[in-house]
């Protein structure tokens, strides 16, 4: 038995993030008798709206994956029956499984969508997101875009490009409040948009506690917020409460050197998703007193970092001089959502205009390792990995890559092997467990 | 129709013999959705890549999971193959291709590039604008590449080859739309595909000499099956070949290398980059755009109708998302008007075997119906 070098405790706010998550999951079944609008789609200006909740299939699909293998097998299943591919994403197929199924795991009836807002992203899957419950059950869907270009920024070029996505959003506002007859209510929204910069301040910080030695936090741990007022809309004061504890909380173990793994001597990352119905993997690397730092998708609720010139690690903050400026319109707040940079920043961004990314990240947080999984099934989850790879072995980061189906489909990961192979992997480093 | 067959099987070659005849440049391009009349005007030669369907021991290192027509292009950059290419072009359509074009840059980082972003919400209001904006970057890159200026003179002539060679293509599968069609469906396909790598006013005279001649043909399948091939991208003609060596006739395709390259023109207008624009926002959907507008069924069944096909082929290639996606859609859709179809999937290469006694099967089940009707 190797002693523990640091101490290591629970997380205080941990219950109060679960107890958010849960209450997020019930109001997707709840929304109907609440007489509440479901959408499926990921947008903050939902928020406007007296009586709409925006759901996003991501976390639904990826839940329901960690909680019913059982279940979701079936769901994937009942959307290969109706003639999706078996390499589209697990996430689709569970959540919209379930549709064509009927019902819950628990045997609820599924809570039929009432109109899709996209949640545009480089991943073609996105793309084609929502497309399911508008095929299956007429309802209204919207669409826009994704701005991409490869190169340098051109603001010149992005122009057009902002101003397609402040048309398309002020049209999807007006097109709900004329169909739905809901009244917009912009004081509110303009409310939330400042509120959530805050969010973005605390999770910055968060974020950056992460790089500290010992890690005050695990990605597993950080699991259990990283959605939490991006994918999981909740009620934007409860949210600002939540990472203001959760900022607080991890200050208070930095300063005291609280560790997430107290024997901690081996740092790693990763790049996408883990297999949602196998996060044992995590507390298996523990063995070995390595802590998974998370990777820039784990990271994203704090936006993307970069190295500035001298040396420091700073936001790249796309919003820019709009901290300066009034918000007093829906449009004003419309623009400063979308920001500056038309093709935003976030991981998936940084796979295609900024590959080098990945190995500033590396750099930042200290990592010897990065374990990167290979998902068969769902584009976005899988493009670039193999050069990822290559890139961090080139700054002498240990590589290693597991296959599966994809984070939300156990149908092709090898449990077994994947911890045989961080057995060897971490013993051909020179490393043996701690204690088993 | 040979001249078209042998092109296409050693294109590589007459790329090559192009540029040494003309001293001109080549740019290669992933996706139907890239402008090729600005290009053409630039006086560069732009050549679709397309992919070769061999087995690939090269592309592991960078790729993986990708379908096997943006690996196969991938190969053959790494194998020495498109070594006749100055630049590559990647106008937005699928993730695959996108990563296709950003791993030959890591490999090949002197090619000149450019990517064109295209709008996903093609009839979105301001989507034109987008694309219009895009259409002018692309323009201003492409003039600083050749060093001349592109003119409104030179973009009136690419728009007119190439919509010559859209008419003459339609001119073509309207051929196969008769009752008893004179040509077969892998002679077509073999034609829209050299019109994708040729020079299209080589490509015209072509087909200006070839159609007369058709017309007069006799019926080269009398009665037979006739089918729809619908699905991913495709880059020969063996599935049509295989069809029609058991009696049937692929008689129409919405595929992007086929129908859906040409099928709308440029309506010419004073603002020639907007006109451009516009042709290739309302081209036929793509699987990947068809939104919340949604005109892939529509255009589908119209075609399935027009050609008056007896059952439809999907081919999707193996992790092909937009149409792994779309596909429940299109079954739907099938279904729900009887027309019968098989579903199966492509792969690197096409196993005969297994995939002609697919097709038999699909082609014998279709067969009772016609002696009823």
């Amino acid at each position: 038995m190797v002693k523990q070098k640091w101490e290591t405790r629970p997380l205080e706010v941990w219950n109060k993030a679960k107890e958010l998550r849960a209450k997020w999951q019930k109001s997707i079944v709840t929304a109907s008798s609440e007489k509440v609008l479901l959408a499926q789609g990921n947008v903050n200006w939902a928020v406007g709206f007296p009586a709409l909740r925006v759901i996003e299939d991501n976390p639904v699909g990826a839940m329901m994956a960690n909680r019913n293998d059982a279940f979701s097998r079936k769901c994937r299943l009942a959307g290969e029956i109706e003639g999706w591919g078996r390499e589209i994403c697990g996430y689709q197929l569970n959540c919209w499984g379930a549709m064509y199924l009927g019902h819950l795991e628990d045997g609820s009836p599924f809570p039929m969508r009432d109109m899709v807002i996209p949640f545009p992203d480089p991943c073609d899957q996105h793309t084609k997101r929502g497309q399911a419950p508008m095929d299956y059950s007429p309802i209204p869907r919207w669409q826009a875009n994704f701005p991409l270009y490869t190169g340098p920024r051109d603001p010149e070029r992005e122009k057009a490009m902002i101003e397609d996505k402040v048309q398309c959003t002020l049209q999807m506002i007006e097109d709900i409040e004329r169909i739905y007859g809901q009244k917009f209510d912009d004081e509110k929204f303009i409310e939330a948009m400042k509120l959530s910069r805050k969010i973005h301040a605390y999770a910055r910080e968060v974020s950056l506690f992460m790089r500290n030695i010992p890690s005050p936090l695990s990605v597993k741990d950080l699991y259990s917020f990283y959605t939490i007022g991006g994918l999981t809309k909740l009620d934007p004061e409860e949210t600002l409460d939540l990472w203001k504890s959760l900022r607080d909380e991890v200050e208070w173990r930095v300063k005291n050197c609280i560790a997430a793994v107290g024997t901690e001597r081996y740092r790693w990352m990763e790049t996408h998703p883990p297999p949602w119905h196998f996060l044992r993997y995590y507390r298996y690397m523990e063995k070995y007193g390595a802590v998974c730092i998370g990777s820039q998708y784990s990271h994203m609720m704090a936006g993307a970092f970069e190295f500035t010139e001298d040396g420091t690690w700073a936001p790249r903050d796309m919003f820019g001089s709009f901290e300066d400026k009034p918000i007093r319109t829906r449009e004003d707040a419309i623009r400063a959502m979308i920001g500056e940079d038309a093709r935003g920043h976030n991981f998936k961004v940084d796979e295609v205009i900024r590959p080098y990314a990945v190995c500033e990240f590396a750099r930042a947080y200290k990592v010897d390792g990065a374990i990167l999984p290979l998902w068969r099934c769902g584009v976005g989850c899988t493009v670039t990995r193999k050069e990822q790879g290559l890139r961090l072995s080139q700054i002498g980061v240990r590589v290693l890559h597991y296959e599966g189906s994809q984070p939300g489909d156990r149908t092709d990961l090898d449990e077994n092997r994947l911890l045989d192979m961080l057995d060897t992997w971490m013993e051909s480093q020179g490393l043996r467990k701690l204690e088993d | 129709m040979e001249k078209c067959r042998e092109i296409l099987k050693n294109r590589h070659q007459y790329a090559r013999e192009w540029k040494k005849r003309t001293g001109g440049k080549i740019i290669g391009y992933y996706e139907p959705y890239m402008p090729e009349e600005v290009v053409y005007a630039a006086g560069v030669l732009p050549v679709r890549l397309l992919a070769e369907h061999e087995p690939d021991d090269v592309t592991d290192r960078q790729m993986y999971g990708n379908c096997a027509c943006s690996r196969d292009i991938l190969n053959q950059f790494i194998r020495g193959r498109y070594d006749y290419i100055d630049g590559i072009i990647n106008a937005e359509g699928c993730q695959w291709m996108l990563n296709a074009f950003q791993t030959t840059l890591n490999n090949q980082p002197t090619l000149f590039n450019h990517y064109v972003f295209v709008p996903d919400y093609v009839d979105g209001k301001t989507s034109k604008d987008v694309m219009y904006s895009e259409l002018k970057v692309f323009k201003t890159a492409l003039e600083k590449w050749v060093g001349k200026t592109i003119t409104d003179e030179a973009l009136d002539d690419a728009i007119e080859v190439y919509n010559t060679n859209r008419r003459l293509m339609r001119q073509v599968y309207e051929l196969r739309r008769a009752d008893h069609p004179v040509i077969l469906g892998s002679e077509a396909m073999d034609m829209v595909l050299a019109s994708q790598i040729m020079d299209k006013r080589e490509m015209n005279q072509i087909l200006k000499e070839e159609i007369p001649k058709l017309a007069d043909r006799k019926p080269v399948v009398d009665k037979g099956v006739r089918l729809m091939l619908i699905g991913s991208e495709t880059s020969d003609t063996e599935l049509e070949k295989l069809v029609e060596s058991l009696g049937a006739n692929i008689v129409i395709d919405e595929l992007c290398t086929g129908s859906c390259y040409f099928w709308n023109e440029i309506i010419p207008q004073f603002d020639r980059l907007m006109a451009i624009a516009l042709r290739y926002l309302g081209r036929p959907h793509c699987a990947l755009k068809d939104n919340n507008w949604r005109r892939r069924p529509a255009h589908i069944h119209q075609l399935y109708e027009d050609y008056q096909a007896h059952g439809v082929i999907i081919a999707k290639q193996i992790y092909c998302h937009p149409h792994g996606t779309d596909n429940w859609m299109i079954w739907k859709f099938l279904r729900e008007r009887n027309i019968p179809f098989h579903y199966f999937e492509r792969d690197t290469t096409l196993p005969h075997e297994e995939t002609r006694l697919r097709m038999e099967a699909f082609i014998n089940m279709i067969k009772p119906d016609l002696v009823y009707k």
